[in-house]
């Protein structure tokens, strides 16, 4: 699975994004100095805190997995898609990297880049709100728990990514999947407010947005702060984030299960 | 030794549209092979089956034994293409887009550095190792297929189209070193719409036309399928046409000049001149023009009546199969 040549292939694609900093890396750095701008040093100043957070502090996790997985995604469906369109990818696919391998490194490297964003927005937070330890509840296991869940997140879009790529007939399709699709999710996934402050019946239609689970669980790992800990009956609270991260992992895996068997029919890929 | 590739029936359909109808064909290991055909006879469609850009739809392909679906990196491993199309990766030197070429076939990077810089030097332009494919000039793209294609040392190098539109020099080079090798040991499906290029490199040829085969033959074969014209000055003057053996297909007569339509033009001149001098003729010029392997190309592949004629009889081009079978693969 992780060859010689699954290798080469990781390696392209990262080299493919690192080299070009100013298309990859500088946008959600600059995005994100606008949105801590406005919504930290603006208007966070007239904004209570919310769960016992300074409200840029809240905020921060999920600018994070906004960051990661919208890169996570566009990298792996602009590459498919530009290597399709450009015919490109007949340079892998008439390789004898196995159709496992081949998905493996595409979402690998477009997981990584979405890592590299979450790490660039989480620094660009700290400038502007420097979160220490004893900001939130940060222990060893919510360290691991943090770093596992953005992992997970980052190769679920990575893997999304793919089947955007797979599915997209031009460039429009890859702008609709990522602005009408993905952000919607995103600015709806508790982002840039806490749960507990909706109404219930709000609370349980959001609790339909696979974004929310990752956000608050990004929030716990980096705050030690959960929603869902706030409003699961007791009798699951210890496993509410566990919980998340399973259903998360379980979910990673079927979508680059399908990834694979996209890649095997040649779905988008062969005539 | 498993054959090269080993084609059964191999179909593809796309929609109502039959790009290949059963399609038998075998390359032997170490042949220089031919295809031709007129655009949309499915020469593109049958190597890229191959490859794997292209699923097919029934019948089996196998590359040295390995078939093409079930056992596809075996077979993919061994082949190298210079497609048509300029399908290579923009973002990175040519270098490095041979590198990653490489890679993939599971060459280790400092291996796939040298396989790269050889390649590229083989081909002619390891001066423009660190230019982007884009900024190469027309002749040099093609040129980096053909290095793209040996970068993984392939066993069966297949070029779709090589020389189309490039000019003579380049041509020439091209066919300088596929030559050379098909004379190291790589087997070499080539396709072209230039007679002149199967004729020159090929060992043998297939003829395709809508999806079928047509014939496998030699070129030197293929030429004796066609129509030579004999050109006679007699004497004297015939009054009529003279009446000669049913190995003339067609005769005409301008004065002391006569054209007459044979098969194979060197083996029947003798006899005609033996008809002719019997009737009261003595010849006084001669002169055997052989068909071109084009004429024979548009003979076997025109749409409206593919017959071929020889010795005086027609055959439907489906029914040159099974003859042309004994001689094949």
């Amino acid at each position: 699975m992780w060859s010689i040549g699954s290798r080469a292939l990781f390696k392209r694609e990262l080299s493919r994004f690192v080299r070009r900093p100013k298309n990859t890396f500088m946008p959600p750095a600059i995005t994100n100095v606008l949105y801590f701008a406005v919504f930290g040093v603006i208007l966070g100043t007239r904004i209570d805190d919310v769960a016992g957070y300074e409200y840029l502090l809240f905020i921060l996790p999920g600018l994070i997995v906004l960051g990661t997985i919208a890169n996570a995604f566009e990298n792996a469906s602009f590459s498919i898609f530009h290597g399709r369109w450009n015919e490109y990818i007949h340079e892998t696919l008439t390789s004898p990297l196995s159709y496992l391998e081949m998905v493996v490194a595409y979402v690998a490297a477009s997981a990584v880049r979405g890592l590299i964003v979450g790490v660039i927005i989480a620094a660009v937070g700290w400038v502007f709100v420097p979160f220490t330890v004893e900001s939130g509840s940060f222990t060893v296991e919510n360290a691991a728990f943090l770093v596992a869940t953005m992992v997970v997140i980052s190769a679920l879009f990575a893997g999304f990514g793919i089947i955007g790529g797979l599915v997209a007939r031009d460039f429009d399709d890859l702008t609709v999947m990522n602005q009408f699709i993905l952000r919607p999710l995103v600015f709806f996934g508790a982002v840039f407010y806490s749960l507990t402050m909706l109404e219930p019946f709000a609370q349980y239609i959001s609790l339909l947005n696979p974004m929310v689970y990752m956000v608050d669980s990004v929030r716990y790992g980096l705050l030690g702060h959960s929603d869902f800990l706030e409003l699961a009956p007791a009798a699951y609270a210890e496993v509410v984030p566990l919980l998340s991260l399973g259903v998360l992992t379980a979910l990673t895996l079927a979508v680059l299960a399908l990834d694979v068997y996209l890649f095997k029919i040649g779905y988008g890929l062969t005539d | 030794m498993p054959p090269a590739i080993e084609t059964n029936d191999l179909v593809k359909e796309y929609g109502e549209l039959r790009a290949l109808s059963g399609l038998d064909l075998t390359v032997e290991e170490g042949e220089f092979f031919g295809l031709l055909g007129p655009n949309g006879a499915g020469k593109t469609t049958f190597i890229n089956i191959l490859v794997g850009l292209v699923r097919k739809t029934g019948g089996e392909a196998h590359v040295f034994g390995h078939d093409v679906e079930s056992e596809y990196q075996q077979a993919r491993d061994a082949i190298g293409i210079a497609p048509q199309e300029f399908n290579v990766d923009r973002f990175f030197p040519i270098r490095e887009v041979l590198m990653h070429k490489a890679g993939y076939h599971g060459i280790p990077t400092e291996v796939a550095a040298e396989r790269a810089d050889d390649a590229l030097r083989r081909v002619g332009i390891y001066d423009k190792r660190n230019e982007r494919f884009d900024w190469l000039s027309g002749g040099m793209k093609r040129r980096l297929l053909l290095a793209r294609a040996l970068v993984t040392e392939p066993d069966l190098l297949i070029l779709d189209e090589p020389t189309a539109g490039v000019d003579v020099q380049l041509r020439h080079d091209l066919w300088e070193l596929v030559t050379e090798l098909n004379e190291e040991g790589t087997t070499i499906l080539l396709t072209t719409h230039y007679i002149e290029e199967a004729e020159r490199l090929c060992d043998r040829v297939a003829i395709l036309n809508e999806g079928r085969k047509v014939t496998v033959a030699t070129p030197d074969e293929l030429k004796t399928r066609g129509t030579d014209t004999v050109s006679l000055t007699v004497e004297p003057t015939p009054e009529t046409t003279p009446a000669l053996g049913p190995y003339a297909h067609e005769i005409s007569q301008s004065g002391d000049r006569l054209e007459v339509k044979v098969d194979n033009g060197s083996r029947i001149t003798p006899q005609m001149l033996n008809d002719l001098e019997a009737a009261g003729y003595a010849i006084t010029d001669l002169e055997i023009t052989r068909t071109s392997l084009e004429e024979i190309f548009v003979d076997l592949t025109r749409q409206a009546d593919r017959t071929v004629t020889r010795s005086g009889e027609s055959e439907s081009a489906e029914s040159t199969e099974p003859r042309e079978q004994e001689g094949v693969v």
